[in-house]
């Protein structure tokens, strides 16, 4: 008759009375208050509330149940619409006027507990149009995984006197039915669930006790949720990655080791060495902690973050491997002193390279002359050379109009050249007017003398009536031929005095001049300037063949190239030379 | 990435559920799994697992300390009336995360069977975590894996 009384759905609401707010008399008994629980229920139906302490109890235990604040305790009888049974407080069924405080008390030989049961009723409508849903209600919250084979349950908290007859099942009011759902005892089988199986559902369920029968209908909200990833237990570290990682010593570090794990999963995560916790392992300095565990929760799984921290790096550090474990996987690093920048020395090994050559050339172009000279010195090549050549070279000189020029030509090529070339430093000379013999034909001499030498020595006085001279003399015409057309023969160009307007020379020696280059006669006619250490010499002597010729051994050699000889001793060196 | 919605340096926070769509409550000191209702606020359960792995069973699950996170109280197993009892102590559960040896007594094995968990007590091998199937009574450890007792449970983190 009661469940006829639901089926027709509901009268108005009517939410009855609230908690009493009196304060609390204590008992005589002296119960200690174990816990408090709201309970809501709804007008009309069969509800039981159980009485358990949470902990074992010594012997024989005694429930006695109440209503606040009356110290006379609940009937036992159990055609009575409120009584208890065992430790059970039954309301068949409820009404409005039962809300209040209802207190159990648990009584061990010598202990009370008391636990206390807050209700509120309130009057529920089921599936009758024109009446909105409650704010609160005592609707059931259920959830189906979605493509899974789920269940439902129908919460029926009697106690064991009450024998389950049926259960009917009901989605937006209307009874359940289809293979996809099958009632089993309290449970509805929902087969590969949908996402429409979301909704509103309601279980009415037949009791029978004392011989008189119950019907409970429950409220269940439905809701559907997404298919669980099942991603498995094992957590994926992604770092490290059984790396090395390259530090200083004495350096800090900290290294962070990421995990993914799904969302159910508890496997622990720690770091270690030597497969004992870092923490444990450096218990005493310290001096490598693991740090505090973040995580970061996603749709389908968690990322874990636990670093590890070395507050300075040590010897003992590198190559002993640090392991981040999470459940059954592991993954280290290695720690390794910093490899030396190869890149760095390389582009250093070539700076230093280059600039040692750059400076070697620059060094070289300074001192040229010296090198060369000392070169030649040092190295000696023996005996004579086998060019077909008698002379070093051959001295072609103007023979200026001028008193003063004429006689300073002379000097130079008459005497100061043979004794630096000749006797200092121990070349032959051809000089024209003093190694000819008497009597030859003038071109002959020229023509086949020329051939016989390594070097054109040309003497040039900057004078037009010299050059014009010069221009004129066919001696010097032939010479000039020859050294241009013979490939091999080098001019020595020495100007006497510096030249102003070098196109007022012939073109010839403009062309040597610019093919050889010239030496400018830097000296004056003294015996100074007769020594072959002086820069002038050095750049002739650099201009003459290598000196192959060997008239004395290197130690008299060395006493032939004192600047202040005597010319007692020239005269005797200058005879031994001359031919 | 944008999905980013909880980074803490503490337990990761969960709510546990059984197969009868009932949540894990605290009332009093009293850890009860009741039916989910609209007005029903679970408890917020704070996990870590234990890092000594070494010094325990292996192949029985991962070895965790589970408690409650307002107020702080962890779950541990201790005997009662000679009879192994899941109890409710104040306790810190990183300071547990942190000491040198596990601390047996608040240690359960997790272990996961396709969707559902079960909690093994490591104080007493074979005594699980449960509850009952009719609701309202508090969580036990129990031998029993009947019909009575549920031992399985769903784990939802919080985010």
């Amino acid at each position: 008759m009661r469940d006829a009384q639901h089926h027709r759905g509901m009268l108005s609401l009517l939410l009855c009375v609230v908690s009493i707010a009196l304060p609390r008399i204590i008992r005589a008994d002296a119960c200690k208050d174990v816990s408090v629980q709201d309970e809501m229920a709804s007008v009309g139906q069969p509800t039981a509330f159980n009485c358990i302490y949470p902990l074992p109890m010594s012997g024989k235990v005694n429930v006695t149940w109440y209503k606040f604040p009356s110290k006379i305790p609940i009937s036992k009888n159990i055609r009575s619409r409120i009584h208890q049974e065992q430790n059970w407080i039954l309301f068949l069924p409820l009404k409005g006027e039962d809300s209040g405080i209802y207190e159990c008390d648990i009584n061990d030989t010598n202990i009370c507990h008391r636990i206390q049961v807050n209700l509120t009723v309130f009057n529920k409508h089921w599936c009758v149009s024109g009446h909105s849903q409650l704010n609160v209600s005592d609707d059931f919250k259920q959830i189906l995984y979605v493509g899974k084979d789920d269940s439902l349950i129908c919460h029926l908290n009697f106690p064991n006197s009450f024998v389950l007859d049926s259960v009917k099942w009901y989605k937006d009011c209307k009874e359940i039915e289809g293979e996809r759902f099958i009632s089993r005892e309290k449970r509805l089988l929902v087969k590969n669930v949908s996402a429409e199986d979301g909704g509103k559902y309601a279980c009415q369920a037949r009791l029978t006790h004392a011989g008189k029968q119950h019907t409970v209908l429950n409220s269940i909200t439905v809701n559907i949720a997404e298919k669980v990833q099942n991603g498995g237990r094992i957590p994926k570290i992604i770092y490290p990655k059984n790396n090395s990682i390259e530090v200083r010593l004495g350096s800090a570090l900290i290294v962070d080791c990421n995990i993914t794990d799904t969302r159910d999963n508890t496997n622990a995560r720690c770091w270690r060495v030597n497969d004992t916790l870092v923490d444990h392992y450096y218990n005493e300095s310290k001096r490598i902690q693991e740090g505090i565990e973040d995580y970061t929760v996603f749709q389908e799984h968690i990322f874990y973050t636990v670093n590890i921290t070395f507050l300075e790096v040590k010897m003992e550090d590198y190559g002993r491997p640090f392991t981040c474990h999470a459940g059954v996987s592991a993954a280290y690093f290695i720690l390794k002193p910093p490899v030396p920048d190869f890149r760095a020395y390389l582009i250093g090994g070539l700076l230093a390279l280059t600039g040692a050559a750059v400076s070697a050339v620059c060094v070289y172009n300074i001192f040229k002359i010296d090198i060369v000279l000392w070169y030649r010195s040092a190295f000696r090549s023996p005996g004579t050379v086998e060019d077909g050549k008698l002379y070093d070279a051959y001295v072609l000189y103007p023979k200026p109009q001028r008193e003063s020029q004429s006689h300073d030509v002379d000097t130079l090529v008459l005497k100061i050249l043979p004794e630096v070339l000749e006797r200092q430093c121990g070349y032959k000379l051809f000089i024209f007017g003093r190694d000819e013999f008497p009597g030859q034909a003038v071109v002959s001499v020229i023509d086949e003398n020329i051939k016989l030498c390594r070097r054109l020595i040309v003497i040039i006085v900057p004078e037009a009536l010299s050059f014009d001279l010069l221009r004129n003399m066919s001696e010097e015409q032939i010479t000039v031929y020859n050294a241009l057309i013979q490939d091999g023969i080098k001019v020595i160009l020495i100007e006497l005095e510096k030249v102003e307007d070098y196109t007022a020379l012939p073109e010839s020696i403009q062309y040597i001049r610019q093919k050889h280059g010239a030496v400018q006669w830097s000296g004056d006619f003294t015996e100074q300037s007769q020594c072959a250490k002086t820069k002038f010499w050095k750049k002739v002597r650099y201009r003459m063949p290598p000196r192959r010729w060997p008239p004395s051994p290197p130690v008299q050699l060395l006493q032939h190239t004192p600047c202040d000889l005597t010319a007692s001793s020239r005269e005797a060196s200058v005879g031994v030379l001359t031919p | 990435m944008n999905d980013k919605v909880l980074s803490s340096p503490y337990p990761v926070l969960w709510q546990i559920q059984d197969v009868n769509h009932q949540v894990w409550v605290l009332q009093g000191r009293t850890l009860k799994a009741v039916p989910r209702k609209d007005h029903l606020v679970p408890v917020t359960v704070t996990l870590i697992s234990c890092q000594h792995m070494e010094t325990l069973e292996k192949d029985r699950g991962n070895p965790i300390y589970l408690g409650v996170k307002e107020p702080e109280l962890c779950l541990f197993c201790t005997e009662v009336q000679g009879q192994p009892t899941l109890q409710l102590k104040e306790q810190n559960i990183m300071e547990l995360y942190r000491q040198p040896q596990p601390m047996k007594p608040f240690l359960f094995y997790h272990d996961r069977s396709g969707r559902t968990s079960t909690f093994e007590s490591v104080a007493f091998p074979g005594w699980f975590i449960a509850s009952c199937s009719d609701g309202g009574c508090p969580l036990i450890i129990t031998q029993d894996m009947g019909k009575a007792y549920t031992t399985d449970f769903g784990f939802t983190v919080l985010s």
